[in-house]
């Protein structure tokens, strides 16, 4: 035992090196993985045709999400419960966005929808079983290839909080599963009655800005996506994602020291800034190791929020139909809804773009974003890369890519000037393009073995080959029978 | 301060430091002269200053929305209504017969899709029930003896069940006519509820059942609007015994409608029914022709001043103000419009609210004269009518049910036989009627957001209940201190007696309260005696009342002389305080009325033969003692509200007994609290007065 020391030793080196270099190589692996795929949660939380929640009669709660020209404010807005008139307008902002992703690329299997009443077959509706979102009525909502996936009283908490962290009763159907991977972009938006950190599900529960950070977080711990863009339009939206970067940083003590070292950069730091500060964070010691993988993940969390309104704040409606009798649209969304209308899949319009679009004035609120969480610059980031979807296709010849393709015609097509040949959808310029390399050198490694392989077949006889092959093979059981024994 | 009146008490050893509340308590009851001058001058000032306190109303209920669907109510049903109006008058000057309009309108009720049926029965006249006050269901059981056959009454009632709803809940307009004597404006009215029906029997958006009742009126409206409220509510038998006379009587006496029963064939009287009442709506059309605009006229006190919720009536002002121009008028007393001591009392204010506004700008009680004058004669009326407790309209029939309902009378600015005026007259109530039932569609739950206790200074102001119950307060305050004043200086000077002499005067007090009891319900025995004129029931009556009390003075003489005229007064006090407490509950504006005329004369009544120092003193204690007696006792209050508010005509003594006709057979809680609190609370400030003071000579 003793003589084996020195090499047992040596081996173990080894070994710990192998093991320190795992977490490391796969939470690297995870950071780089591609975006490639899009999803789209979209919740409607509000119930009733017109909501009634109020206090006592001489008590009065200001109304908030209602045309201005009936703002009787009698005290101020910043009571906990915001109450509002109308909601079939979040049904119809939320089926409003929902069209527009769907045109935008993403597929209905990729979207879930949670409406948590039926509007368009509400008694009080003119329009049986139509929704609009306009008082035009040019555009019926509720069209024929609407697919809800949680519906009226499914739309609870329990079941939101389920679909973001993927945890579910074994009977519940794949299409009402959030089955997204840590390539995956996220669209989250919600509607509904909301006020400081909570939102209204229904009349009798209540989302809270606490429960949203812990679902993220849970997410994010369970590699569920790579971006997450959380659009949020109540009263007092912003309040809504206070609670997410807290929990997405503090219980991390590296991350957490980290951040109160470099604030502004915490969230930001990405891969190539871990090799700098790789030297600071040995100087802890090995203790920290096992929360390395953490400190990877957490250095960019991915996650981006947009509300309509800052505390305090009222998100009004934009305007009233009066065939309906009530209010179809909120403003925020009317005027996200304008300026999707503009785009189509193929458009590179950024997210800067659509949050600059945003005017105080017109909205009668003021939108607020965060990105300390994100840390890709937001006039590099196409809209696209929420509400639209990856369609990535690859010019090949045959239907399957194998041992007939010569590497001569994959040549022939890549030094050309290939945007033009292939046959892409540019989602994701630059990210793609990376991709796209790296695909090709594999690729090329993969047709050299293969060639060489091919060539030897060719030249020599296939029988001495096999010959020498078993030869080899029983070579090698032998030596391990031998240094096992 | 406190502390020192305390410490004036002979238990100043023993406890000097007693709980603050306790020294607080004994120090008002030492000044109980300056407590009761104090409170009841600022309950006073209180009452009158409750116009200037009104706030604006505003739409509570956030799901009502009214007014912000466009009325679909077009000239198209302003054609069916006139086509209606015509078809009415036509028909109903060629068959005077009471059920010719009443098939007529059913006859439109068929031709627009929806349900009908006849409602039918016979009206029978209130009588007096001695324990059927609150309840809302009278005469269930007993039937006349006779029926007359002639006097059935017949409605058309017709019912939309809404397309997708759920037929849980719903919505009832009333329009009721005169089917014996028919004028236009019956007409006109039947006309536009037949236009909003037949606009409600094709519109998508009903969530909630809509029934039409044109209620005969020819016996009274609220006697057919409440007969057909029982059948709905309550249980209908197949056998029942009346519903068979009606029917012999209805089939026999109509041998010329005989033919048309047999074509629609029985079905056509079998009672249907829609959800609950979530609000009804009563319209009537009066052609008043001196008005500049279309007013609106909104009548909503119920029985026993209960009113429906606010937002009912604010829906109602909103759109009728703000969508249809029209004007809104409730209620005033002409009287105050035109006092002058009012006015003047409006300019003081006005000089007083807008010193006030410079002192502080954030204070909002700015009134003008013009503004107060008005303000005091419609809140005079609204706690005139919610005191009176006769419901205002057929509305009242619906409170007793829970239902809120208002009545919403509509007059044109000039003569409806004008082609363009009655036009663009229908438009407009049409579109307000429409918007008032969008609204109430809307709803999920029961109006229950808004005020239900309020009274109405203006269409659109209020002051509720937690601003009026102030000034009541305020003026009750002193009863209770004066009682415990007057019970302490009593026992104060004769310790030795023991404490238990009040019982004798807790008896005096329980006896005469008795009698007004029995006093109260000798109209049940008087109705059976078969005397002729009110004014032989009235002197009955009285005679009757006296009779029984002197013979309770006969047997109480030794006794209410023994204890006092103090301990008397100061148990009398406490029993008026209690009931009026009780009665501000049951119907506030009553109590308010009543505690403006008791409270005084219970805190100012002395013996007329008591000696006190001065001849002025004297005088001015006796001269007011006497005039409050006077005011305050129920038929001399009456005897000078009808002289004051310029009611022409002699005095009869029979108008007492209709008077107290109207109240028992509307089953108002007035009559109780003005025969079971009032008046002996009155007789006994009466035997104050007059006692013989041999015994007492305390200084209080």
């Amino acid at each position: 035992m003793a003589t084996r020391d020195p090499s047992m030793i040596c081996c173990f080196r080894l070994l710990f090196l192998l093991l320190f270099s795992v977490p490391l190589i796969a939470s690297s692996s995870s950071w780089a993985s591609m975006h490639h795929n899009n999803w789209a949660v979209l919740v409607c939380t509000s119930r009733y045709w017109s909501d009634s929640e109020s206090g006592y009669p001489g008590f009065k709660f200001s109304f908030c999400n209602k045309l201005p020209r009936y703002h009787i404010e009698i005290n101020s807005c910043n009571s906990k419960l915001e109450v509002e008139r109308f909601n079939y307008r979040h049904m119809a902002n939320t089926l409003s966005l929902y069209r527009t992703v769907k045109r935008l690329g993403i597929p209905d299997e990729r979207i879930i929808l949670m409406l948590a009443d039926d509007m368009a077959c509400n008694m009080r509706n003119n329009y049986p079983a139509q929704v609009f979102n306009n008082e035009n009525h040019q555009l019926n909502l509720y069209g024929d290839n609407v697919e809800v996936d949680y519906r009226g009283y499914e739309v609870t908490v329990e079941n939101f909080m389920r679909v973001l962290t993927g945890r579910h009763d074994p009977a519940v159907p794949r299409s009402k599963r959030l089955l997204s991977d840590e390539g995956s972009h996220i669209l989250l938006y919600m509607t509904g009655h909301g006020g400081d950190e909570f939102l209204k599900f229904q009349d009798s529960e209540e989302l809270q800005s606490h429960d949203l950070a812990d679902a993220v977080k849970q997410m994010k711990e369970k590699n569920r996506f790579k971006e997450l863009l959380i659009m949020v339009d109540t009263c007092q939206a912003a309040t809504l994602f206070n609670q997410v970067l807290s929990s997405l940083i503090s219980d991390d003590p590296i991350c957490s020291l980290h951040y109160a070292l470099l604030p502004h950069d915490c969230a930001a730091t990405s891969v190539l800034d871990f090799g700098s500060s790789m030297s600071q964070y040995l100087a802890y010691g090995y203790a920290f190791l096992p929360a390395f993988k953490h400190i990877l993940i957490l250095q960019s969390p991915g996650v981006l929020a947009i509300g309509s309104s800052m505390k305090g704040e009222n998100s009004y409606s934009h305007h009233l139909d009066s065939d309906i009798g009530v209010s179809v649209v909120d403003r925020f969304t009317y005027y996200t809804l304008a300026f999707f209308e503009k785009l189509n899949m193929y458009s590179n319009a950024s997210l800067s773009s659509l949050f600059n679009s945003y005017n105080p004035r017109t909205l009668m609120s003021t939108a607020y974003y965060r990105m300390d969480l994100y840390q890709r610059p937001l006039p590099e980031v196409p809209v696209t890369s929420f509400f639209g979807s990856v369609m990535k296709t690859i010019h090949t010849d045959a239907a399957y890519m194998g041992l007939s393709i010569p590497p001569k015609t994959e040549a022939q097509f890549l030094p050309g000037d290939g945007g033009n040949h292939q046959l892409r959808i540019e989602n994701e310029p630059d990210l793609e393009k990376d991709g796209n390399k790296q695909t090709k050198e594999l690729h090329c490694i993969y047709h050299e073995w293969l060639n060489l392989l091919q060539e030897r077949f060719e030249n020599t006889d296939a029988e001495l080959l096999f010959r020498y092959g078993f030869g080899t093979m029983v070579f090698l059981l032998t030596i391990s029978t031998w240094l096992l024994a | 301060m406190a502390v020192k009146e305390e410490g004036d008490t002979s238990q100043q050893g023993k406890k000097s430091r007693s709980r603050l509340i306790l020294r607080l308590g004994a120090l008002l009851v030492a000044h109980s002269g300056l407590v009761s001058v104090v409170c009841c001058a600022a309950g006073i000032i209180a009452f009158i200053l409750l116009p200037v306190l009104a706030n604006n109303t505003y739409i509570s209920e956030n799901a009502l929305m009214p007014g912000s669907a466009d009325p679909a109510f077009s000239s198209q049903e302003v054609l069916d209504a006139n086509r209606l109006t015509m078809d009415i008058l036509n028909r109903g000057a060629a068959k005077a017969s009471g059920i010719e309009i009443a098939k007529l309108l059913r006859e439109y009720i068929v031709a627009v899709g929806a349900e009908s049926y006849y409602h039918k029965f016979v009206p029978r006249a209130n009588k007096f029930h001695p324990l059927h006050f609150f309840s809302s269901t009278t005469d269930n059981l007993d039937l006349p003896a006779n029926p007359s056959c002639g006097s059935f009454i017949l409605n058309a009632v017709g019912i939309i069940r809404a397309p997708r709803g759920d037929g849980k809940e719903t919505i009832v307009l009333v329009t009721p006519y005169n089917s014996q004597n028919t004028t236009y404006s019956d007409a006109v009215s039947l006309g536009i509820g037949f236009s909003i029906f037949s606009l409600l029997s094709h519109v998508t958006w009903l969530a909630k059942d809509i029934v039409w009742l044109a209620a005969d009126s020819r016996y009274g409206e609220y006697t057919t609007v409440d007969s057909w409220l029982k059948d709905y509510h309550g249980p209908a038998f197949p056998g029942e015994t009346s519903r068979i006379v009606d029917d012999a009587c209805f089939e026999e006496n109509n041998s010329d409608s005989l033919d048309h029963i047999k074509v629609e064939g029985h079905n056509s009287y079998v009672y249907k029914r829609a959800g609950t009442m979530a609000a009804a709506l009563v319209l009537k059309v009066v052609d008043k022709k001196e008005e500049e605009r279309d007013s609106l006229s909104i009548y909503a006190e119920a029985s026993n001043g209960q009113m429906p919720n606010l937002d009912l009536i604010n829906i109602a002002h909103y759109l009728a103000v703000h969508r249809q121009g029209l004007r809104v008028k409730i209620g005033s007393i002409i009287y105050f419009l035109k006092a002058s001591w009012v006015k003047l009392l409006g300019e003081m204010l006005q000089h007083i609210t807008t010193l006030a506004k410079r002192l502080n700008p954030k204070w909002k009680f700015d009134i003008t004269s013009a503004d107060y004058v008005e303000g005091t004669a419609t809140l005079a009326s609204s706690i005139y009518y919610q005191a009176l407790g006769v419901p205002t309209g057929s509305h009242g029939a619906f409170r007793n049910y829970q239902v809120d309902a208002v009545t919403l009378e509509f007059s044109p600015r000039s003569s409806l036989n004008n082609e363009n005026v009655r036009s663009a007259f229908l438009l407009k109530t049409g579109r307000l009627i429409e918007g008032v039932i969008r609204s109430v569609n809307n709803l999920l739950e029961k109006f229950h957001q808004s005020f239900f206790l309020y009274f109405l200074t203006a269409p659109h102001k209020y002051v509720s209940v937690g601003i009026y119950m102030i000034p009541f307060g305020i003026l009750i305050a002193p009863l209770p201190i004066v009682a415990a004043a007057l019970f302490s200086s009593n026992n104060g000077s004769s310790n030795k007696d023991g404490s238990w002499k009040w019982l004798q005067a807790a008896k005096v007090v329980f006896l005469i309260h008795l009698w007004a009891m029995i006093t109260s319900l000798l109209p049940y025995v008087l109705l059976q005696l078969p005397l002729g004129t009110p004014s032989s029931f009235a002197s009955a009556w009285a005679a009757v009342a006296i009779c029984f009390l002197l013979i309770t003075y006969l047997i109480l003489w030794s006794s209410s002389i023994d204890c006092g005229w103090e301990l008397l007064k100061s148990v009398m006090i406490v029993a008026a305080a209690i009931g009026l407490s009780l009665m501000s509950v049951i119907n506030f504006s009553t109590a308010q009325i009543g505690a403006m005329l008791i409270v005084p004369m219970c805190l100012l009544v002395k013996p007329a033969r008591k000696q006190t120092q001065g001849v002025f003193a004297k005088a001015l204690m006796l001269t007011s003692n006497l005039a409050l007696l006077v005011v305050a006792f129920p038929p001399a209050a009456l005897l000078i509200a009808k002289t004051l508010f310029g009611a022409s005509g002699n005095i009869d003594i029979g108008d007492f007994w209709e008077w107290a006709q109207i109240l028992w057979s509307w089953n108002s809680a007035t009559y109780m609290y003005l025969l079971w609190i009032h008046l002996p609370c009155w007789v006994l400030c009466l035997n104050i007065f007059l006692y013989p003071c041999i015994g007492s000579s305390s200084k209080a």
